[in-house]
């Protein structure tokens, strides 16, 4: 395999971007097109198992702790639980060594929905135009919520499927304008309703920045970062 | 340096796995547990988080075992990948029980210690030890902070005094280079 090779994608040296995936050095936004990749890619795939195989004598290195066994009954209560829930979902996946099924699966649901949330911002904010939008999908890929960046310090979420919120909880929605930054959240949905957000001032919205909707106790959450689960994630996508 | 079971072992394992076997997960518990703690300890410097890391990379090896492919890599190298992966996550973007903040402050304390010391510890007649000796200081170091501490681009410039552009440009060059050596 040739190290110079540009892949259709534009991502450039396949081996660098291998190694800079397994180091743990790319982006958010970056990993999750890799992992998105990974499934149709042969070659990348390839090039991520050999730069594991380079590395792994680091790991190696690592004197082994003493466990005891009560990690291994944490694990297998997880097991049982595991069992019980539902059993095709890891099946369906078809795909190894993901970083989690979950982004990619969000990944393509996200590309396969813009054009939808293109329209439907049109109809949504016809004043002012949003920086950008992202299209929010849970762990299946079905699609929740969009929520529009206007970049002033004002969002706006329009949630297309019905949540359950139970009693002392609510809906925080969250923006992740750089890693270094960390999460951000952009206000509270109460009721569960489409919502028009005041948000803190950030830096203007870019290309694949994260949103997400976490359920959070009522208030929204005391640490200033998310800590409940998460109900639906998406990247923001310029609107042009 | 010994590295315990041969691979084989795994693999095999891992195939037991699939068919649903939970005495073959906990063989590859036996075998690489206390390891992969030390390997998640080194990202995400603290035991509890590390073992909470293992408990659900092994749940992971579980349900995804019949996804391993022999010819895609050794079976370890799939496992530490898992793991790998998870630690980096509660790091990046997972920390969700654990605010970002607690898990800089306490990275904050054993500083480079983890990763000087795997340096020390590879094995000198590997092929890696070789080429990654083969490197100036800085893009060496640079490298083994990303790899063994889960270090970020910024983290890594800032530890060692350099502009971001810099540091990732170096880390590329060096990457490359170690590649080569290795091919």
């Amino acid at each position: 395999m040739s190290d110079e090779r540009v892949d259709g994608n534009g991502r450039g040296d396949i081996g660098v971007v291998a190694d800079e995936y397994v180091l743990g050095l790319l982006d958010a936004a970056d990993m999750l097109r890799i992992e998105a990749d990974l499934e149709n890619d042969p070659d990348l795939k390839a090039a991520i198992a050999a730069s594991r195989e380079r590395f792994l004598p680091l790991d190696e290195t690592a004197e082994a702790a003493i466990v005891g066994d009560q990690l291994w009954s944490r694990i297998e209560t997880g097991l049982s639980a595991q069992h019980a829930g539902s059993t095709g979902r890891h099946k369906a996946t078809a795909n190894d060594n993901r970083r989690g099924g979950w982004r990619a699966t969000a990944l393509g649901a996200t590309a396969a929905a813009v054009t939808l949330a293109v329209a439907l911002t049109f109809s949504l904010m016809r004043t002012v135009d949003p920086l950008v939008v992202a299209v929010l999908v849970n762990e299946a890929g079905d699609i929740k919520a969009i929520v529009e960046d206007f970049g002033n310090e004002t969002a706006a979420v329009r949630l297309l499927a019905d949540f359950a919120v139970p009693e002392g909880k609510t809906i925080e929605v969250w923006t992740l304008p750089s890693p270094e930054r960390g999460p951000v959240s952009l206000g509270l949905i109460d009721d569960a309703r489409s919502a028009r957000l005041d948000g803190p001032a950030l830096p203007k919205p870019h290309d694949s920045q994260l949103y997400e909707l976490t359920l959070e106790q009522t208030g929204g959450s005391l640490t200033g970062r998310p800590t409940g689960p998460i109900l639906a994630k998406g990247f923001a996508k310029i609107a042009r | 340096m010994s590295m315990g079971s041969p691979p084989d072992d795994l693999t095999t394992a891992l195939a037991a796995c699939a068919k649903g076997d939970r005495t073959a997960l906990r063989r590859i518990f036996d075998r690489e547990a206390g390891r992969l703690v030390t390997v998640a300890e080194r990202i995400v410097r603290r035991r509890d988080l590390a073992e909470e890391v293992v408990q659900e990379s092994f749940i992971r090896i579980w349900t995804q075992a019949h996804q391993y492919q022999p010819d895609r890599g050794s079976a370890r190298g799939w496992i530490y990948a898992i793991v790998r992966n998870r630690a980096l996550n509660l790091l990046r973007d997972g920390s969700r029980e654990y605010t970002v903040e607690d898990v800089e402050v306490l990275r904050e304390r054993e500083q480079v210690d983890h990763v000087m010391a795997a340096w020390h510890r590879l094995d000198r007649t590997s092929r890696l030890h070789d080429c990654l000796g083969a490197l100036e200081e800085t893009k060496r170091r640079g490298i083994l902070m990303a790899y063994i501490g889960g270090y970020s681009h910024g983290e890594i410039a800032g530890r060692l005094r350099i502009p971001l552009g810099t540091t990732k440009s170096w880390i590329r060059r060096g990457l490359s280079a170690l590649r080569e050596c290795m091919a």
